[in-house]
């Protein structure tokens, strides 16, 4: 075997175990032999990247990122940055996976219950904010899919984290029945200089200019397509549609569903002045299903004395998430449904923000 | 060439929690049932108390319910369990 475990100091303060290969090739297998990637190769994360990684966020090895509250399992920066650079993340691309993770460790997050669940959800990253331009984020072309360096290594970044320091293995702790192509990568950068909407943080709360992430634990995304009006209230419908699709198909209960909304149909909403308020206005009122209707679609068992009772998608119009993305030509959308109802919320949080910290 | 590079892992080695003391016998015993909630852990944990009192002598069942099947048991039922003997945390789909 080519690989050894030697015991050299640690340099630069970073105090994981150290491993040796021969060469890049065997790198691979050891880490493939370990569990420790997704399937895809990953980037040995050699002393020298991983301290670039923190220095660029000026951050000590050992500074305390959260704790995972259900397994008591502290989080360091070290140890974050090292799942980064296998992920192929850069130095600047580390204070995106920071604030994402730091994000997921909120309580109304549910980190747990959303990464083990049979559900099968992956964490969703919204990225707003000057740090887009600055990574190259795209949220044009493939928004939802590989569409650039950044959020596709981002993205990863975080499936890395959940492997390798929480468990969130196959099997181990992700007991999931299905899961989706989103938990090799989920990390959409929004469209902000095509739009005129307020960005999805900043409605949110963070402060105009600052950039921030907004985390979801959400299901695969459901495309549609509405090419045959210009009428916003009709676009909404079929969004709305979609909603109802996935309450009566998968769950009934109201949670942070998050809308992506192309060029071509953002045109439609920009021109009839509708805002993002007045679509989650909109999509509050419409996306609602009465029980009875489990009864179309193989659920007649369930249904009980409760056929009449009416379910909202969403509990407040600021439940819904409105994402400006995608390529300039389509008439396309797509619906993200969160990935339980509400037991894990959408957090947002500003990137280099401290949490805790004194003021 | 030789790359060095880090362990991705947490590196905490074993769980801090250590398995609970096993029990000798049930017969006597009082037992704590945590179901996570959903709707077909009912029939099962029937059955399953049925058979803890029938063939294993258990004393005393109780039953509590999580109010959310994807997050820990509350603090009130853990309290509770220190005054059981054994505990069984069940899921059902």
């Amino acid at each position: 075997m080519s690989i050894a475990q030697p015991a050299t100091k640690p340099a630069g303060g970073l105090r994981s175990k150290r491993h040796r290969g021969d060469d890049f090739a065997a790198a691979q297998e050891y880490f493939h032999s370990r569990g420790w990637t997704d399937g895809l190769p990953v980037v040995p994360p050699t002393p020298p990247l991983v301290s670039a990684c923190l220095e660029w966020a000026l951050m000590p090895p050992g500074q305390l990122i959260g704790i995972e509250p259900v397994r008591s399992r502290p989080i360091t920066a070290e140890k974050l940055a090292v799942n980064a650079v296998m992920a192929g993340c850069l130095p600047m691309h580390f204070p995106v996976v920071v604030a994402a993770l730091t994000a997921m460790l909120q309580e109304p997050f549910l980190l747990h219950g959303a990464t083990a669940s049979t559900g099968g959800s992956a964490i969703l990253i919204v990225v707003n904010g000057p740090i887009r331009a600055e990574l190259g984020m795209c949220g044009s072309f493939n928004a939802l899919g590989p569409s650039d360096r950044a959020t596709t290594v981002i993205g990863r970044a975080i499936r890395l984290v959940l492997l390798n320091l929480l468990d969130a293995r196959p099997g181990e702790i992700d007991r999931s029945t299905l899961g989706h192509p989103g938990k090799i990568s989920y990390c959409v950068a929004e469209d902000e200089e095509g739009s005129p909407w307020l960005p999805l943080a900043e409605e949110r709360g963070v402060p105009p200019g600052a950039s921030a992430v907004t985390v979801l634990a959400a299901g695969a995304p459901r495309q549609l397509m509405n090419e045959w009006t210009t009428a916003p209230e009709e676009i909404l419908d079929t969004y709305a549609s979609e909603i109802r699709a996935s309450m009566r198909h998968y769950s009934i209960w109201p949670g942070n569903y998050a809308i992506v909304v192309p060029p071509q149909l953002r045109a439609h909403f920009e021109r009839a002045g509708w805002s993002k308020a007045d679509v989650r206005e909109y999509l509050h009122r419409k996306a609602r299903v009465r029980r009875s209707e489990w009864r179309d679609c193989g659920k007649g068992s369930v249904v009980g004395d409760r056929g009449e009772r009416e379910y909202a998608a969403f509990e407040s119009p600021d439940d819904v998430l409105v994402v400006a993305a995608g390529g300039p030509a389509g008439g396309f959308g797509a619906v993200i449904p969160p990935w339980y109802g509400n037991k894990s919320r959408a957090v947002t949080m500003a990137i280099g923000a401290c949490v805790d910290c004194e003021a | 060439m030789a790359i060095e590079f880090l362990d991705p892992t947490h590196e905490s080695g074993a769980a801090a929690l250590a398995p609970a003391k096993r029990l000798a016998s049930l017969k006597g015993a009082t037992l704590g049932i945590v179901s996570n909630g959903k709707k077909g852990t009912k029939p099962f944990f029937d059955a399953f108390e049925r058979e803890l009192k029938e063939r294993y002598g258990v004393a005393r069942v109780v039953r509590t319910t999580k109010s959310n099947y994807s997050a820990p048991a509350e603090a009130e039922i853990m309290s509770e369990a220190e005054r059981w003997q054994a505990l069984v945390s069940g899921i059902g789909d």
